[in-house]
């Protein structure tokens, strides 16, 4: 079975998530979970860093689209960052970047927050 | 003079070989196009400029300097021609938009697009030198045009197959979930994550319909006002997706709700549940294949939701058989295991319970040597239920027989017991009596039983008297009891419905009349031969049937 993991940082007010191995309908709920506890704890604003994410499917992408309309709600956000350009093709095939900020590198995207 | 024609010719030259080395240094047509119609513009000093590509036998508008956008929405819709600039309607077209000259460009005599100039600055005409010119330009830049645009065309391609590619693996992926999940929210949040990635929505609901009754199982939309607008649109009978034009003339308030595409869910071609979507992030519509792609999904989700609905099911029937053993128990526990016994009287009794077990109770409680008592009881319902209220009856007699009260305030006080400690709808029908040794005689009251009968030779005395069923109300008619006088080869017959009511392959029931009759014609043996006698007479006439109530009888011989 394909592993994933994920390990969250605190940045002053930004969480940012790490994503690591094969993001699948498998393993989306880890990373749902991740989601759930940080909006429970009103943190909105939040970086995802995919540089060790080795590939991700439709149902890993659909996480993201869950969360983003509440997030945003509470005037937060979810940035992209660091992505390969395998896994960019991706989101970019589906079209998320329309929907959602995609950053070369962590500094970037926590940049971006703290300019807003 | 000569020496100055040379040198725009050489200057020419080394503009043309420039212009040459840069748009084929490029295979960005983008890049290509600008640099085409800026080389363009610079030469002739023209303000204004359009070039238009072929792209699927039509001639396309790619790009333009210098005319508004209201303008550029004029231009009108070209065939891939060979003499693609002779159109009329491109000539009209150049006139509102104050465009002098075009030329096309070719590729192996094939036209491939067109360049349109508006008139020069110095607004001199265009010589037939310029249109020379302008026709070795674009001679330089066909290939480097006509490369890109291969080049753009393979890329296209290799994005819908990618993208087909995508859809493919994310299917397998998911049937493999599908099939190894055994929680139905798991599914659900499965499909709906697939969906919402898939197709950048944010809004949806999945509802399962229970026999065409709908159930949401997971929404972001106005729950309430969707279940209502389900129901009246009677969107379990939708055979097909409906979408947004649909919905727009059909049901416009769905739309209004938010909902853009509705997807059914189907099993062996009924319609057991449906997706509804909102819209797709950057107004973008659902196209035919994105709903077969749903359509899918929603399918390969279907099949795993009715196998976890069948794995529950089978689980409550295994949970409600275990129920019943239960039950059984506790009715084998409290019915007497030896019947007392007597020089005057020869008693026996049966119960055969059925496969549901039903609430059929009987008790002979000895009190002292010259009386005992004789119960026999049929609770409504059946299993776990009416066990625990045969096991509150089973307490009451226990402890009332050896109190001496008189039977019929007795019974009373059983019926406001019961009465208090029964839920809604469920009642006993009752009687019992006791037997005094000395005197000989029988005192009862029934309580709504099928009557007991004394049989005496040819005679019947059925048992009536005594009052309402217990547990429906309390005493307020207070029982009335009676004492019969018991003669020698006197035969005591009780039982319960599941013998007269007992039914054969036809429904037809056993009825009162057929238990008299072998009744009567038994009455000279024991009261164990009788018993028996009427057993298999009830079982020759349900032959083939299974019993669906318990069998309860005793039967009483006075010596």
């Amino acid at each position: 079975m394909a592993e994933f993991s994920t390990s969250v940082r605190e940045n002053g007010d930004i969480s940012i998530i790490n994503l690591k191995g094969f993001l699948d309908a498998h393993t989306a709920p880890t990373l749902e979970s991740n989601f759930t506890q940080l909006i429970n704890d009103s943190k909105f604003k939040i970086v995802v860093n995919f540089e060790n994410l080795a590939y991700i499917s439709s149902a890993g992408l659909g996480v993201f689209m869950a969360y983003i309309e509440s997030i945003r709600d509470n005037k937060g956000d979810i940035k992209l960052t660091n992505m390969s350009d395998k896994v960019f093709n991706i989101f970019d095939l589906l079209g998320f970047p329309l929907l959602y900020e995609i950053y070369k590198n962590e500094e970037e995207a926590i940049k971006k927050f703290s300019g807003s | 003079m000569l020496e100055a024609k040379n040198l725009k010719v050489k200057r020419n030259l080394t503009a043309l070989i420039d212009f040459s080395r840069i748009i084929n240094s490029s295979i960005d047509l983008d890049f290509i196009l600008n640099n085409v119609l800026l080389t363009c513009l610079g030469k002739f000093l023209a303000t204004r400029g359009l070039i238009a590509l072929k792209e699927k036998n039509k001639i396309v508008l790619k790009s333009s300097k210098g005319i508004t956008t209201e303008l550029l929405q004029e231009f009108p819709e070209l065939e891939a021609t060979r003499d693609c600039i002779d159109d009329p309607k491109l000539n009209s077209f150049m006139h509102i938009a104050n465009l002098k000259v075009v030329e096309k460009i070719s590729s192996s005599d094939d036209c491939i697009g067109l360049v349109c100039l508006g008139e020069k600055l110095n607004k001199s005409e265009y010589t037939e030198d310029d249109v020379e010119f302008l026709g070795t330009i674009l001679n330089i830049s066909a290939t480097a045009v006509q490369n890109s645009m291969v080049i753009n065309e393979l890329r296209n391609v290799n994005r819908q197959l990618d993208s087909r590619v995508q859809r493919l693996s994310s299917l397998f992926e998911l049937s493999k979930e599908f099939g190894s999940f055994a929680e139905s929210y798991r599914v659900v949040k499965l499909l709906v994550f697939s969906i919402l990635g898939q197709f950048l929505v944010q809004k949806y609901a999945i509802i399962l319909f229970e026999n065409d009754v709908p159930d949401i199982l997971d929404s972001k939309f106005d729950n309430e006002k969707l279940l209502q607008l389900i129901k009246r649109y009677e969107l379990h009978k939708t055979p097909d997706s409906i979408k947004k034009d649909f919905l727009k003339v059909n049901h416009n308030e769905l739309l209004e709700l938010g909902v853009e595409l509705i997807v059914p869910m189907q099993l062996q071609n009924k319609t057991r549940g449906i997706i509804l979507l909102g819209s797709r992030a950057g107004n973008r519509d659902f196209f035919n294949s994105d709903i077969e792609y749903i359509y899918s999904v929603g399918n390969l989700a279907i099949i795993s939701l009715e196998n976890n609905r069948l794995f529950l099911e089978a689980l409550e029937k295994q949970k409600m058989e275990e129920d019943l053993l239960i039950a059984r128990d506790i009715q084998r526990n409290l019915l007497p295991q030896t019947l007392p016994e007597y020089d005057k009287y020869d008693i026996a009794a049966l119960n055969v319970s059925s496969k549901q077990v039903g609430g059929d109770y009987y008790d002979v409680i000895p009190i002292v040597d010259e009386k005992f008592y004789i119960a026999i009881a049929d609770v409504s319902g059946k299993g776990v239920p009416a066990s625990l209220m045969m096991a509150n009856i089973q307490a009451f007699l226990q402890v009332i027989c050896q109190q001496g009260m008189k039977i019929d305030e007795a019974t009373a006080m059983i019926n406001d017991l019961v009465t208090g400690n029964t839920s809604e709808g469920r009642f006993i029908t009752f009687f019992w009596g006791y037997i005094n040794n000395k005197t000989n005689t029988l005192t009862y009251v029934n309580a709504g039983h099928n009557p007991p009968y004394i049989l005496r030779g040819d005679k019947v005395i059925k048992l009536t008297k005594g009052g309402i069923i217990l547990g429906v109300v309390k005493t307020f008619t207070p029982y009335i009891f009676e004492e019969v006088e018991l003669k020698k080869d006197d035969v005591i017959l009780l039982y319960t419905d599941g013998v007269s009511e007992a039914l054969n392959l036809e429904f037809q029931e056993y009825s009162e009349e057929r238990l008299e009759r072998i009744a009567k014609s038994l009455v000279k043996n024991s009261a164990g031969e009788i018993l028996n006698g009427i057993k298999e007479d009830v079982q020759i006439f349900t032959q083939g049937n299974t019993q669906s109530d318990d069998i309860t009888m005793i039967v009483i011989k006075v010596r």
